[in-house]
This record gives structure tokens, C-alpha cells and sequence, in this order.
């Protein structure tokens, strides 16, 4: 178990480095920070006294072995914008996000993995399609556009719901329903496809001739074997948890890390952008790690596998 | 579960009652404004925030300059926090300061507060980060010192004649601070997120990126602001900014895009207020390009656009070609009777016949509707130059950086021009004189254009300094154009249609006693 821990972190570190590293070159390739923050009509003396403030006249490998080296030492940077610590400036956001990727998630789990059993057990039904249907238009709508939609309807039109903004609870309810329902569709479809697959193995049958009755061989044979697959989906939402909102948070003006990461990209405030891909990384890292932990616990068969650090 | 007793009630209620009684006594209405952004650096001092149209929104509710200019007219010059001025000499300008004016931290404002203000802790000390040194020399290049002549007068001093002193002190960089809270604040930095001034608003609230609140200024000495409370909320998308204030959350919308306007206002209770501003959109060219070393050809770039057509279909006639790169408010300084090179596809024709163009490929550098319907405005242009058999190919870049990137080949981008003060020094000297943006980009520069500005800048006579303004304007939009003037740009707000706010000729949101006419 320890060799398999220590194997699992080492991978998880190299991940990470992987990311900020390609993340750093990216952004340093790709648009002067000097002149997006100060803007073109700034005086050449200032943008070149602010790229000498914050390095960026100095060789780009050179800038990359100090910013790693400033890692190493818990110096994550500041923000080229206003010059506050860039992870205080991370974490002060975290929780507005948190505020909407968690319930999206309850949400997503709640209706998703239901919907997948119940289109599974009436296969081929009016009910399966109807659930099948409902699941693919709610992953092929892309978030803008459904959030627009809803906004109109909800927002603008019946006045029943705010339009944007974190003023109350009430500000939360369009952008869950936003995120959570492409999620949704996601889960149900995978949900329903492995428990097509567990319906038909041979132990079912075996139950079902042994005179169990129906509901308690969904509940204790066909639903923990068909969890796998749908641990791993949920595990991948998981990940996402920090910087899942880009898009979601733009659209209704919700001051979360996603928000934060389209304005630190576009202003190429690296600090900034490096501490949500680290965050984030970590935090995917994470998730990947207890969903492999999940396995062993949800089928016995894996766990001499997990402990060798073998798949 | 708690009993609500008879005691407990009574208590509520007498709680609850002086609370209500303060609400009451303030009928004022609060307003929320939906902007697309609130800060470019998530400061609140002009320093910092240097160029930028952001944050020209809401700064002039919260500081203001010595002279003032009339919102409410064409911007000309007025008394603000100077009540009168007078010239010395060539260097030096008199102020008197108005009385009773109270700042937001409470104290009287008072001569140190304006020597603070263009001293050296605020523009150009060692502390002072570097860049923004930078720009306090563009907005003051010879400022020598302010004298105190008494509590009540100071005066301006300039280590050369220059006649656009008053100007520079009606402009960016020219805003007065509290020197007290200033110093409390503890750092350049702190300090740029605190502004404290003497606006009709102060500055309540500011998160980053996300909103920001000013409170009514109720000692202002311009009298009691119409609003209670302003609330300024980042909303990044339009659509969302349109739903909030069709929804009725937001009473005003800014950065609607003219395609929208009617849109909006098919509901009857919305409205859209605005116009033009001082700002023109140009197009730079980097004459170094090897299509382009010839001047003929960006002449012929020239006279191939019709900017009144780009006006007509892309602004629905709400925008203006103006008369070259220059504002009316310049007043004796504006050169009547000239003109932006004519449309006129026969002779862009000649032009490149003469000059030997052979349809080399040049670069156009756009953003993506940086510039309200910018690439809209990108293409129409691409099609007019083909048409006269310029052959352009158009680049979308993400940022700036990328826009001016020296790497590949530079051949025309987009940009804007505006005029800080009433002086042409503050737009074509600024971004095309010798220590302008593009000849630090190293994009174009000319050797008599350069001459014309050292003289420009140092000149006393008006008359001598409108011919040297009237030959520079020659030099950079016919003889060796450095950019083509497309349109003078507008701004619209959405907002509720029976609030009395009056839109200014300028990006500036007025919510003070004139602007607000209850």
C-alpha cells in the first residue's frame, strides 16, 4: 500500500510540474503582460520600467527557474495587476465558486445517476428514451447559451429569478441549474450504459432464479458493480470543483475563481493564472487519487491490484 | 422553537424602528450600474489607471481636478476645486482654492493637500513604482514645483513654457488626494486601492473584478448628490448586461454596442442615452513593413475607406468621421477645413499604380471587438482595400501584445486616439510624437513630425502653434501617414427611461448635482 501510495504521488507531482510548466510557457509565449495591463497608449518609458519591475526582461528560462524555485519555498507570486499575494488573491474567490460547483454537483449526482438507473431498468421504453433524450440536450446545449436562455425566461420574463450577481440565495439557483444539467446528462448516460452491462452478467441471473426479489438484486448486486464507472465521472466533477465555472461565472457575473481565470489569462497576470492551474491540478490530482482508493472499496476484486499499484 | 412573546415583540419592533426612521429620512434612490469592467488594474488611482476609458466612469465622482470641465457642455474648461486661475508668466499658472471644501475623510481641503498631491510620495519619488513615475512625466514633463502662496493659492510652476499647463490640470494626472489618508494608507499601493478625494461620491467598497460601491458625499461642496448610494457591478457579457437591466436589476447598462440600441429600447420603459465621445478609432501602420515603406501605399489605404459608410451601417449614423485627428473643444487650436483623406477608390488606384505595389500581402492586426463591433468594422475594411486590389489579411489577436508583437510581420492594427486635455500635444504628440507609443514600438517615426513636436510642446504663440499642429496633422494623414482616422466612437448606456440622468460627451458616468436632474 505504501508502494502504491508513493508511486500515486510521485505521478500526482509530475502531473503538477507538467501543468505549470506548460502553463508558464503558454503564457509567456503568447502576449506581453507589460503591455495588456498598462495598455498601448501607455508611455514606452513605463512599460518597460514594468517589465523590469516584474522580470520579464530577463530570459525566459531564467524567469522559469525562479519561479520554480519560489515554489519550492511556498512563494506562489503576486499579481501583476495590484500586486496582492497571488494566492490570497486565489482563495479570497474559492468560496463563491465553491458556492456553485458543490450544489451543481449534488444536483448532478441527484438527477444524473437516477435518471441513468431508471432508463436502464425500463430499457427501450418511452421512459428510456424520454431520459436518453433529455440527456443528450442537456449535454450538447452548450452553458452560454442554455444560461441565457434560462435568464430570459426566469430573469427577464417572469421575474421570478435575479439575472446575475451573488446578492442572495437566489442568485445561486440559474447558475446550479446552468452547470448541473449538461452534468446530469453526462452521468445518465453513463450510469445507464454500465448498468445495461451489470443487468446482463451471469450473477444476476443466478439471483433472480435464486427467487431474490427484483428491487433488492438492483440494490445489492446490479447498483455497487455498476458504480465504477460512474465513480470515476463524478470523481472527474470532483476535480473541476475550483475552476469548473469559467463560463457559468461569466455569464452571470459571479466573482469566482473561473471569473478570475478569464481576466488573469487575458491580462497574462501569471502569478494569478499559475495559482488556479496549481490549485486546480491539485485539487484533479486529489480526486483521481481517492476515486483509485473508491475502487478497492467498491469491488474486493481490485484491491490486490491497488495495493501493488497495478491497473 | 423560541415563544414569541409579548415582551420579545416589543422589543423587535423598537429595535427595528430608528433604523427605519434613518432609512426614511434619506428619500434619495440608489442605482446599480452594470459595466463590462470596473478597474484594467484594480486600482483607484488615475496613476495607475492611466489611459483607460474603465475607469473614467466612475473616477470623476470620486476625485476631482483643480479645473473642472462642464460635462454638461462640450468639456470646457470650468472651476472645480480652483475657483479661478490666472497666467503668471509662461511657466507658472495662480490658483485660488475654493473654500470649504470637505473631503471624504472629513478634513478641509487645504493648499497641502494639492502640493501632496503632485509631490513626490504620489508621482515621482523613489517609493513610487517605477512605471507610474513613468506616466506622472508624461502627464507632468516639466513640472517643477507647486508653491504654497497661502492657505488658499498656490501656484504652478513649469521648468519650460507651456501653454497646455491649465489643461494638464483639467485631465488625468491632475486629480487632487487627501494627503492625510494618503499617508495613513502606508503604501503607494494600499493607497492606490483608497482613493480619497472630494468628489460628490465617496468610495465605499471595491472588490476586484467584481463591484464597487460609492456612497453620496454629502458635505460636497457642489451640493447635496442626488444619489444615495451607487453600485457598480462588473458584467462582463452585454447579453447579460441587457437581460439584468430588461429584468430590472440593473437601472443602467453601459458599453451597448449600437446594434442593440433598438433592441432595447422596443421596451418602453428603456431608453439609451449617449454619443459621441472623445475618442477616434484609427488604424496605426508600421512602416517598416515592406509593403508599406512607401507612403503612397498607406495613402492609398487611406483614400480606399469609406468611413461614412462604416458609420452608417456599423453605427446606425450614431458615429461621426471627424475632421481629422483633432476635437472642436481644442477651440483655437482646431485647424478648420481639414479633412480625412477623401474616399476615393480611382485615385488609392493611381496611388498604388505609381508607388509599384504588386499585391503584396499586409497584415492587419484586430482584436476581438475590443473596440465596440471592431471586427465587424475589420472586415469591411479587408473588402474596401481589395477592392482598389490592396491585398490584406486579417489577424485576430488576443491582447495587445500580441497586436504589436515584432515577431512576423506588422503592417496596420487597430487603435484609438484621446485627447486627455484641450491641447493636440495630449493625441497626436502623445501617441505620435518622438517619445509616443509608436515610435517606441518602433512602428513609425519622422524626423520633421519629432522637430514639430519638441516646438509644439515649448511653443507660446497660438498662432505659430496652430501652423506647426496644422503641418503635423499633414505630415501624419497625407505625406507619411502614420495612421488613417476611421471615426470619431461613441457610448451608449441602456437605462430606465424615466431617470433624469443626462449622458455626457464623454465615457464619464456624471451622477453628481448636474448630471442627476431630479
Amino acid at each position: 500500500m505504501i508502494g502504491f501510495l508513493g508511486l500515486r504521488l510521485l505521478r500526482a507531482a509530475l502531473t503538477i510540474v507538467l501543468v505549470v510548466s506548460f502553463a508558464f510557457i503558454v503564457l509567456r509565449l503568447s502576449g506581453d503582460p507589460a503591455m495588456t495591463i498598462m495598455s498601448p497608449e501607455a508611455p514606452p518609458e513605463a512599460i518597460a520600467a514594468f517589465r523590469t519591475a516584474w522580470g520579464l526582461d530577463r530570459p525566459v528560462w531564467e524567469q522559469y527557474f525562479s519561479y520554480f524555485g519560489a515554489i519550492l519555498q511556498g512563494e506562489l507570486g503576486q499579481s501583476m495587476r495590484d500586486g496582492r499575494p497571488a494566492m490570497a488573491v486565489v482563495l479570497e474567490r474559492i468560496p463563491a465558486t465553491l458556492m456553485l460547483t458543490i450544489p451543481a454537483l449534488i444536483v448532478k449526482v441527484g438527477i444524473g445517476v437516477p435518471a441513468g438507473v431508471f432508463a436502464a431498468l425500463y430499457r427501450n421504453s418511452w421512459i428510456d428514451r424520454l431520459v436518453m433524450a433529455l440527456a443528450v440536450a442537456g449535454f450538447t446545449v452548450p452553458s452560454f447559451v442554455l444560461g441565457l436562455i434560462l435568464v430570459l425566461i426566469f430573469a427577464v420574463s417572469l421575474g421570478w429569478l435575479p439575472s446575475g450577481g451573488q446578492d442572495s440565495w437566489r442568485n445561486i439557483i440559474l447558475p446550479v441549474i446552468t452547470m448541473s444539467l449538461g452534468g446530469a446528462g453526462v452521468l445518465a448516460r453513463f450510469t445507464r450504459s454500465a448498468m445495461l452491462e451489470v443487468l446482463g452478467q451471469p450473477y444476476i441471473r443466478t439471483a433472480t432464479a435464486k427467487g431474490v426479489p427484483w428491487a433488492a438484486v438492483v440494490r445489492g448486486h446490479a447498483l455497487p458493480n455498476a458504480a465504477i464507472p460512474t465513480v470515476t465521472i463524478v470523481g472527474f466533477m470532483v476535480g473541476t470543483l475550483i475552476a469548473g465555472a469559467v463560463v457559468v461565472e461569466s455569464v452571470f457575473s459571479w466573482p469566482g475563481v473561473g471569473r478570475l481565470l478569464v481576466v488573469a489569462v487575458a491580462n497574462r497576470d501569471l502569478a494569478i493564472v499559475q495559482c488556479i492551474l496549481l490549485l486546480v491540478a491539485v485539487t484533479m490530482v486529489t480526486a483521481n487519487f481517492i476515486v483509485d482508493l473508491l475502487y478497492g472499496v467498491l469491488d474486493p476484486r481490485l484491491r490486490g491490484t491497488a495495493s501493488t499499484g497495478a491497473h | 422553537m423560541t415563544q414569541i412573546t409579548r415582551r420579545l415583540a416589543l422589543t423587535g419592533i423598537a429595535a427595528t424602528l430608528p433604523r427605519f426612521a434613518i432609512g426614511q429620512s434619506d428619500q434619495r434612490p440608489s442605482i446599480t450600474v452594470a459595466v463590462q469592467k470596473i478597474a484594467n488594474t484594480n486600482t483607484t488611482d488615475p496613476m495607475r489607471e492611466q489611459s483607460s476609458n474603465v475607469s473614467e466612469r466612475w473616477l470623476g465622482s470620486i476625485l476631482e481636478n483643480l479645473i473642472g470641465r462642464n460635462q454638461q457642455g462640450q468639456l470646457e474648461r470650468v472651476p472645480a476645486l480652483a475657483t479661478s486661475w490666472r497666467r503668471i508668466d509662461a511657466t507658472t499658472v495662480e490658483l485660488s482654492l475654493r473654500p470649504n471644501v470637505v473631503l471624504h475623510n472629513g478634513d478641509m481641503l487645504n493648499a497641502e493637500d494639492v502640493a501632496f498631491s503632485f509631490g513626490s510620495e504620489r508621482m515621482f519619488g523613489a517609493d513610487v513604482p517605477t512605471d507610474v513615475r513613468a506616466v506622472a512625466k508624461r502627464y507632468w514633463p516639466a513640472l517643477e514645483r507647486i508653491d504654497i502662496v497661502d492657505r488658499a493659492t498656490i501656484r504652478v510652476v513649469n521648468s519650460k513654457p507651456d501653454v497646455t499647463l491649465e489643461g494638464r490640470l483639467s485631465a488625468g494626472g491632475g486629480q487632487i488626494v487627501s494627503r492625510r489618508s494618503w499617508q495613513e494608507a502606508g503604501s503607494w499601493q494600499a493607497n492606490a486601492r483608497l482613493a480619497t478625494g472630494s468628489g460628490p461620491y465617496l468610495l465605499s467598497s471595491f472588490k476586484p473584478d467584481s463591484e464597487m460601491v460609492l456612497e453620496a458625499h454629502d458635505q460636497y461642496w457642489g451640493g447635496r448628490p442626488p444619489l444615495r448610494r451607487i453600485r457598480l457591478l462588473e458584467v462582463p457579457e452585454q447579453a447579460s448586461r441587457i437581460a439584468g437591466l430588461r429584468a430590472g436589476e440593473y437601472q443602467f447598462a453601459c458599453d451597448i454596442s449600437p446594434d442593440q440600441i433598438g433592441e432595447i429600447e422596443r421596451d418602453p420603459k428603456l431608453a439609451v442615452k449617449g454619443g459621441l465621445v472623445l475618442n477616434h478609432r484609427i488604424l496605426a501602420f508600421d512602416k517598416q513593413h515592406p509593403a508599406l515603406v512607401d507612403p503612397r501605399v498607406r495613402l492609398a489605404m487611406a483614400h480606399a475607406i469609406d468611413g461614412q459608410a462604416i458609420v452608417d451601417s456599423v453605427w446606425a449614423g450614431r458615429a461621426k468621421v471627424p475632421a481629422g485627428l483633432q476635437w472642436p473643444f481644442y477651440g483655437p487650436m482646431f485647424v478648420e477645413g481639414w479633412t480625412v483623406p477623401k474616399f476615393d477608390p480611382v485615385l488609392a488606384q493611381n496611388l498604388l499604380r505609381a508607388a509599384g505595389y504588386k499585391g503584396e500581402v499586409i497584415t492587419y492586426r484586430a482584436r476581438n471587438n475590443y473596440y465596440t463591433a471592431e471586427i465587424a468594422t475589420a472586415q469591411i475594411l479587408v473588402e474596401m482595400w481589395r477592392a482598389v486590389g490592396l491585398n490584406v489579411q486579417l489577424e485576430v489577436k488576443e491582447n495587445w501584445g500580441q497586436v504589436l508583437d515584432k515577431a512576423g510581420p506588422r503592417g496596420v492594427r487597430d487603435w484609438s486616439n484621446s485627447p486627455t486635455f484641450d491641447d493636440p500635444i495630449s493625441s497626436i504628440v502623445n501617441q505620435h510624437g518622438p517619445n509616443g507609443a509608436q515610435a517606441g514600438n518602433g512602428e513609425w517615426s519622422n524626423t520633421e513630425m519629432n522637430t514639430l513636436s519638441a516646438a509644439l510642446e515649448s511653443g507660446t504663440d497660438i498662432a505659430e502653434r496652430k501652423r506647426i499642429f496644422a503641418r503635423m496633422l499633414q505630415i501624419c494623414e497625407r505625406d507619411d501617414p502614420a495612421y488613417v482616422v476611421l471615426h470619431q466612437n461613441a457610448t451608449f448606456t441602456g437605462l430606465r427611461r424615466d431617470l433624469p440622468w443626462q449622458a455626457p460627451p464623454s465615457f464619464f458616468l456624471d451622477f453628481g448635482p448636474k448630471g442627476w436632474r431630479a
